[in-house]
């Protein structure tokens, strides 16, 4: 395996439904994501990008096929390891934050550190990089229905990045963002993605989410379909390409309805 | 698809949210039921003389009162649990009165289920229960139940009242909230907001202070002052409990939280974190069952310490099994006689024993004796140790020259008082300094003869007497005639003989046995609805405590996923669970536990004996009964953590 490679699937499937009304929502995924990659999954509804998520962040099993992150084979864990695994190596970000009411943007922040791996004081020091690339510094002792919903995704975004993650997955981050949000919380993501080298698997419907990924991956009906990689192109031009190819495969979900 | 289908679809589906309640209401039923069915129990009413029948009625309203009481509070929670149910209902088209009739409907048929098997079971257990009463009152004869329609009738009614009022409660609920506020209404939670400084910590800390002045002034309400004294000591503990409810707990919370500066951690997260965000909502639910608790403990407590040394205190009352005598004349000595010929005849072997009684007057006159609460002056019987011991009465013997001082009617009073302490024996020529080296538990003689009893040794006795005693002095000497039955299981027969032979010859009735059985049964009774009314109250408490925390429970449900998927596995999430569980539960127990600790021993002038075992036992069976309440809740917890991801 290349020294870089933070994920590797190899031909997963994902099935549910019992036997009899199988439906095989994954056919057959090939993906390798290296370091430092800001990964974008698109596709029109029902394509399977949320099962991949999940199947690709432990959340979920998959029927067949392997996972390698890092060099560990999660498809061959057993629950606990895998708790512990998604806790030391994985950070998620989710559509509606998932942040805990009942703490402290700083305590949900550092929540993921809690089980006391990690000295107190080195956490502290990681909080204070994170919250001030975040722009949340001020926000630490305020509690999340004191603060908008652009400050609530910050502080999501700072709660994966809080141990350190060789991976971050996020589900559709801008979902319920409003556009102006959205494009800071994304250019966040972006620099953190360039000046951290932190690896970034994003699933999301919009197109304008997506160019700023550096590889977008189209899926349909659970295989890959597509996909294109931004090189040098700016954003504009990338925005474009991706809007060409979902045109495609928007039509054809269109049709088939 | 009629209402009808509807609500049975409904019920089948929300069952495993029921059952609980259910099982709480067949369980209030069964026991109205009992109290009604013993109530009007002829067997009953004439063991007692009517006593028992209006002692059951009290507590059966009392029992109407605690079970209403819990109905309503279960169902309001139930109610706003089923909020977005509801506001479905009312999304689809059905109107506010359907809605409510559908509600009204289901709660009729859960009710009415729940009285049917009550009211069957309740016909089953009663007998059980009657046994139970009847050896508890120690009546050992043969006992048949009659079925009572009136307990049927008055249950019935008294449930279709409760019926109508659950009813009314969701016509209210339903009537006054809007669609919007349906939907809300699961995710509504205060915020804790941040304390202000100086007069969270004045409170908080007046609280702390209430209580230990309410504890330390029960120590100490032994005088003039006493009924002033109780309704200070209760008026502070519970302002005290409120308080610490209301803002000592969230305030040292607050304090700790800011001391970890973020780093709460996972346990911190689910404890301190979620009680803080509900504690303002359950200080009053809180409060009232820690002080309910306290009054049902130390209530169990004391009517179990009462019945569990009744033999105990009855026999230090009444040292003698019979007891005959008085001053001067023989009369008593021949009606023994006739007495013990009659137990002769009968075969019951007895000990027979004279006890020679001398009759001087005494005075306290030092200061550290009760002077202040006793008659300076009052007569004393003085009794040599050694026909004391003829008589089968296992005493201590005084030292030479000093005394033991004897009186179950001022023991309460006495018992604090420093020894030695000297009293004045006086006749109207001569007197004598006597020392008091110990003052007993109980009586020497048995009453109405006794009076207060010095005991001391036969060559002081000798002396006393040699001293005190002339011929105008002679009508102060008597003698007491003791008469103790052998074995143990012919007390009742002899009783009876005893009650035939005081009857005929109409002297007063007072002996052991007879006191012993008539204590006995109002001891028993006492702590048949004691027992009884405090088990209720405990389920009642235990499931409302369990209702909330499974409301809780489906709200934080959300918040379980996201700390699954952050990667903590169901047993770290448990973990602060728990914690949470041990505050919840822990924390209204031991203050209740507390209370009633204290509550119990300002009480204890009452008994005679130490009553730390009995009423540890009763605690104990408490708290392992609330035990059960806690695990079944971290039960549920489990379930809804492993169902979360």
């Amino acid at each position: 395996m290349e020294q870089n490679t933070v994920l590797h699937a190899q031909n997963v499937r994902k099935s549910f439904g019992t036997r009899g009304n199988v439906q095989e929502v994954l056919r057959g995924i090939d993906l390798r994501v290296l370091k430092g990659e800001f990964v974008g999954i698109m596709g029109p509804s029902g394509a399977g990008k949320t099962t991949l998520l999940n199947v690709l962040a432990t959340i979920d099993r998959t029927t067949e096929g392997s996972i390698l992150i890092g060099n560990a084979d999660i498809s061959r864990m057993k629950d606990r390891e895998l708790s512990a695994f998604r806790r030391d190596k994985l950070g998620f970000i989710f559509q509606d934050y998932n942040l805990l009411d009942t703490l402290t943007v700083k305590e949900n922040i550092l929540l993921p550190v809690s089980l006391g791996k990690m000295h107190k004081r080195v956490a502290e020091d990681h909080f204070k990089s994170i919250a001030d690339i975040l722009g949340i510094k001020e926000l630490a002792n305020k509690y999340p229905h004191e603060i908008s919903g652009g400050q609530k995704q910050r502080t999501s975004a700072a709660r994966a990045l809080i141990n350190k993650p060789s991976l971050v997955f996020a589900d559709e981050p801008t979902g319920a963002l409003d556009s102006k949000s959205a494009s800071s919380l994304l250019g966040t993501l972006e620099d953190v993605n360039k000046q951290r080298g932190v690896t970034i698997m994003m699933v999301t419907h919009d197109p304008v989410a997506s160019s700023y990924c550096s590889r977008v991956v189209f899926l349909k009906d659970g295989k890959i379909y597509s996909e294109l990689y931004r090189g040098d192109k700016t954003r504009q031009a990338f925005f474009q390409e991706i809007l060409k190819v979902q045109g495609v495969l928007g039509g054809d979900s269109v049709d088939t309805l | 698809m009629t209402l009808f289908d509807l609500v049975i679809r409904s019920m089948r589906k929300n069952i495993k949210h029921y059952y609980l309640y259910f099982f709480a209401l067949i369980f209030s039923v069964v026991l109205y039921f009992v109290f009604a069915t013993l109530q009007h129990d002829p067997a009953v009413v004439q063991q007692s003389g009517g006593t028992m029948g209006t002692a059951f009625k009290v507590a059966g309203i009392l029992l109407l009162f605690i079970a209403g009481t819990f109905v309503v509070y279960a169902n309001a929670i139930f109610l706003k649990r089923r909020s977005r149910e509801i506001g479905l209902y009312q999304l689809i088209g059905l109107t506010k009165g359907a809605v409510a009739r559908l509600l009204i409907l289901e709660n009729t048929l859960l009710s009415a289920g729940a009285m049917a098997i009550g009211i069957g079971a309740g016909m089953i257990v009663s007998r059980l229960f009657l046994l139970l009463l009847m050896k508890l009152v120690g009546f050992d004869g043969f006992i048949e139940l009659t079925f009572s329609k009136t307990a049927v009738l008055q249950t019935i009614i008294v449930f279709i009242a409760i019926i109508l009022l659950t009813s009314l409660q969701m016509l209210v609920a339903v009537r006054r909230t809007t669609l919007l506020g349906l939907f809300n209404a699961e995710k509504q939670g205060e915020h804790p907001k941040k304390p202000k400084a100086v007069r969270s910590a004045f409170l908080a800390l007046l609280g702390i202070g209430l209580i230990a002045f309410g504890y330390w002034l029960s120590g100490r309400m032994m005088n003039v002052f006493l009924f002033i004294n109780m309704l200070v000591v209760l008026a502070t503990t519970i302002t005290g409990t409120y308080l610490l409810f209301r803002v000592t707990i969230s305030w040292l919370f607050y304090q700790l939280r800011k001391r970890k500066q973020g780093h709460l951690g996972l346990n911190g997260s689910l404890s301190i974190a979620t009680l803080m965000h509900r504690m303002k909502g359950n200080a009053n639910s809180l409060t009232i069952i820690t002080v309910l608790s306290a009054m049902t403990l130390a209530m169990l407590a004391g009517s179990y310490s009462l019945y569990y040394s009744t033999e105990r205190e009855t026999r230090s009352i009444y040292p003698h099994d019979f007891m005959f005598g008085g001053y001067g004349d023989a009369q008593e000595e021949k009606e023994t006689k006739q007495f013990t010929e009659e137990l002769d005849r009968q075969g019951i072997s007895y000990l027979y024993t004279p006890i020679e009684v001398m009759n001087l007057d005494g005075q306290f006159f030092e200061e550290a004796t009760m002077t202040k609460w006793l008659p300076q002056m009052f007569s004393v019987n003085l009794v040599n140790e050694k026909q004391l011991q003829q008589a089968g009465i296992d005493i201590e013997i005084p030292d030479g020259r000093t005394a033991y001082f004897y009186d179950a009617s001022v023991y309460w009073l006495m018992k604090t008082t420093e020894v030695p302490f000297s009293v004045k024996l006086t006749n109207p020529e001569k007197e004598l300094d006597v020392s008091i080296t110990k003052v007993k538990e109980g009586n020497i003689l048995n009453p109405p003869f006794a009076g207060t009893q010095l005991v001391v040794d036969d060559e002081f006795y000798q002396e006393i007497k040699e001293q005190f005693i002339n011929e105008e002095e002679a009508h102060r000497m008597g003698t007491f005639f003791s008469v103790m039955i052998s074995d143990k299981d012919q007390q009742a027969e002899a009783s009876e003989i005893y009650q035939d032979f005081t009857k005929e010859n109409d002297r007063l009735n007072f002996h052991y046995y007879g006191q012993y059985v008539s204590t006995m049964q109002y001891t028993g009774l006492l702590i048949f609805i004691a027992g009884f009314l405090g088990l209720v109250f405990l389920i009642s408490t235990g499931s409302i405590l369990y209702f909330k925390q499974m409301t809780e429970a489906d709200q934080e449900k959300r918040s379980y996923a996201t700390l699954r998927q952050l990667g903590f596995t169901v047993q770290d999430i448990m973990r602060g669970i728990v914690r949470k569980q041990v505050f919840v539960f822990g924390v209204p127990l031991v203050i209740g536990l507390l209370h009633s600790i204290f509550a119990i021993k300002a009480a204890s002038f009452l008994f005679m004996s130490d009553i730390t075992v009995p009423a540890s036992i009763a605690m104990a069976i408490y708290v392992l009964i609330y035990l059960i309440f806690a695990l079944l809740t971290v039960g549920y917890y489990r379930k809804t953590v492993k169902a979360a991801l």
